[in-house]
């Protein structure tokens, strides 16, 4: 039987990545929004 | 219909005249179909990947560059000289001047074609003699889609600045669809398949043309009324 | 509550969702033997992937209707719906290679799904861009409700076309992909994660929404009535 693959860190990366472009987004559009 | 017919065909001529009588667009075009041919020819290694393999493909990248250098054309003479009011206040129906555009531009690509395609057998050293008339149905079927598209898309962006590139970049996924089934065809016929394998791609350039061609003629109305 | 705000909240009720579902599939929710811990990309990459494209479907709606009723709400909706599609579309094409490094060995494979969000990431940019492009509100909706009618139909094709690509250059069958049929927690997993993402698509569109109608009171113009 073999191993589990060892790769959390792309995993951790990919939902890192995420959050940011998200997270990001969401500030994005609250600033605009504040600023006219 | 007649009517819509006539008036399309008055527009054609139009654009087709003007076209001839100057010439420098058309002789440009083939110029630079045969420089991005030979440009091909230097970016490979022959005795490492046969011609045959990457003909297709170099068949394709050309004639698309053909037809955005042809579309990119298509309103330039009516936007300097104000002739494009003219055109919308004259009884023509909004649809005519669609066909007329598109036929216009379909005349100009397939000139360019013409002698895109011997050129390309002349260099690549590509028999097509045996499948010559499904060859230029295929590529008959896809210009179809492109520039049908891409006639619509000339008059969305023919007020904006940077129109020649606001069309390239609008009008690139529009085309990867008719691409991919012109390769694929292109691809079986050099390699001497029957034609029964390439059906489905020609029922994609087909499904492709009968809708895009629909939805553009219907929709050009709003992108040249004021 | 303002529109903005009630955005706001939802965006942020939709934060903790998704934080709720990290908590979830990272820690609660069994490690893929095969794939091992990189699987789990699978629960953010394939929402992410299926909103992109109900994001562009959305807009091709809203844009016929706007064609025919020129309600500007439905313009707003359909340029907030781009937007936010294009951040769903940039999620995907960065998690998509993110997956496929460990598991194919490669960065970009023209998978389906990769290709097929790629070609709209293009087509929310073209429509972005035309936006972007025309001062006056009237035309600038008129000629992005054109392109954005084009975008949607374009959609079957993209995914038939590239389908038909696929189906000749297998992908290297080192391990398969998730399986539509996923084990009962994974499942919920997903379930929860695409639940997250509707609600984060509607928070972003309300928020953005909210935004063009501010931007029009400080007269931008507004491109039709209501």
């Amino acid at each position: 039987m073999s191993e589990v693959p060892q790769n959390a860190s792309y995993m951790v990366a990919a939902y890192v990545i995420t959050a940011v472009i998200l997270v990001g987004y969401a500030v994005s559009l609250y600033r605009r929004t504040n600023k006219p | 219909m007649g009517e819509l017919i006539a008036q399309a065909w008055t527009v054609a001529r139009k654009d087709l005249i003007l076209e001839f009588r100057t010439r420098t667009a058309l002789v440009s075009a083939v110029a630079f179909t045969a420089l991005v041919l030979t440009v091909f020819n230097f970016g490979r290694d022959p005795t490492a990947v046969s011609t045959i393999d990457l003909a297709p493909t170099i068949l394709w990248v050309t004639f698309t560059f053909a037809a955005t250098l042809a579309l990119n054309r298509a309103f330039q003479l009516e936007l300097e000289n104000q002739a494009l009011e003219g055109l919308l206040v004259s009884p023509l129906s909004r649809t005519s001047l669609y066909w007329g555009k598109l036929i216009a531009n379909l005349v100009f690509v397939a000139v360019v074609e013409g002698v895109g395609l011997p050129l390309f057998v002349l260099f690549f050293d590509v028999p097509v003699g045996h499948v010559l008339v499904p060859l230029i149905g295929v590529i008959a079927l896809a210009t179809l889609g492109f520039v049908a598209v891409g006639t619509l898309f000339s008059a969305l962006v023919m007020r904006t600045r940077f129109a020649e590139l606001l069309l390239v970049v609008i009008l690139l996924p529009f085309l990867v669809p008719p691409l991919i089934g012109a390769v694929q065809a292109t691809a079986r016929l050099l390699d001497g398949r029957p034609l029964s394998e390439s059906v489905g791609y020609l029922k994609l350039l087909a499904a492709y043309d009968i809708v895009f061609v629909s939805l553009a003629s219907f929709l050009f109305r709003f992108a040249v009324d004021e | 509550m303002t529109l903005a705000q009630k955005g706001r909240w939802t965006t942020v009720v939709a934060l903790v969702c998704l934080a709720a579902v990290y908590v979830r599939a990272l820690a609660f929710t069994p490690v893929e033997r095969l794939q091992g811990p990189a699987q789990k990309i699978y629960y953010l990459h394939v929402p992410a992937a299926i909103w992109t494209e109900t994001a562009m479907i959305l807009v091709g709606l809203a844009s016929i209707f706007y064609l025919f009723l020129k309600d500007a709400r439905l313009d707003r909706f359909a340029e907030a719906s781009a937007e936010v599609g294009t951040v769903f579309a940039t999620i995907v094409l960065t998690t998509g290679p993110i997956w496929g490094k460990p598991i194919w060995g490669t960065w970009w494979t023209w998978d389906a799904r990769l290709t097929s969000t790629l070609l709209l990431f293009f087509l929310y940019v073209g429509y972005l861009l035309v936006r972007g492009a025309v001062r006056d509100p009237g035309l600038r909706a008129r000629y992005a409700a054109v392109l954005g009618i084009c975008g949607m139909c374009l959609v079957p094709f993209i995914h038939l076309s590239v389908f038909m690509f696929r189906t000749l250059h297998p992908q290297p069958i080192i391990l398969k992909p998730s399986a539509p049929s996923l084990p009962g927690s994974m499942l919920a997993t997903w379930l929860f994660s695409l639940a997250a993402f509707t609600l984060l698509y509607v928070g972003f569109v309300i928020q953005r929404y909210a935004l063009s109608l501010g931007r029009e009171a400080h007269g931008g113009g507004s491109p039709g009535h209501v």
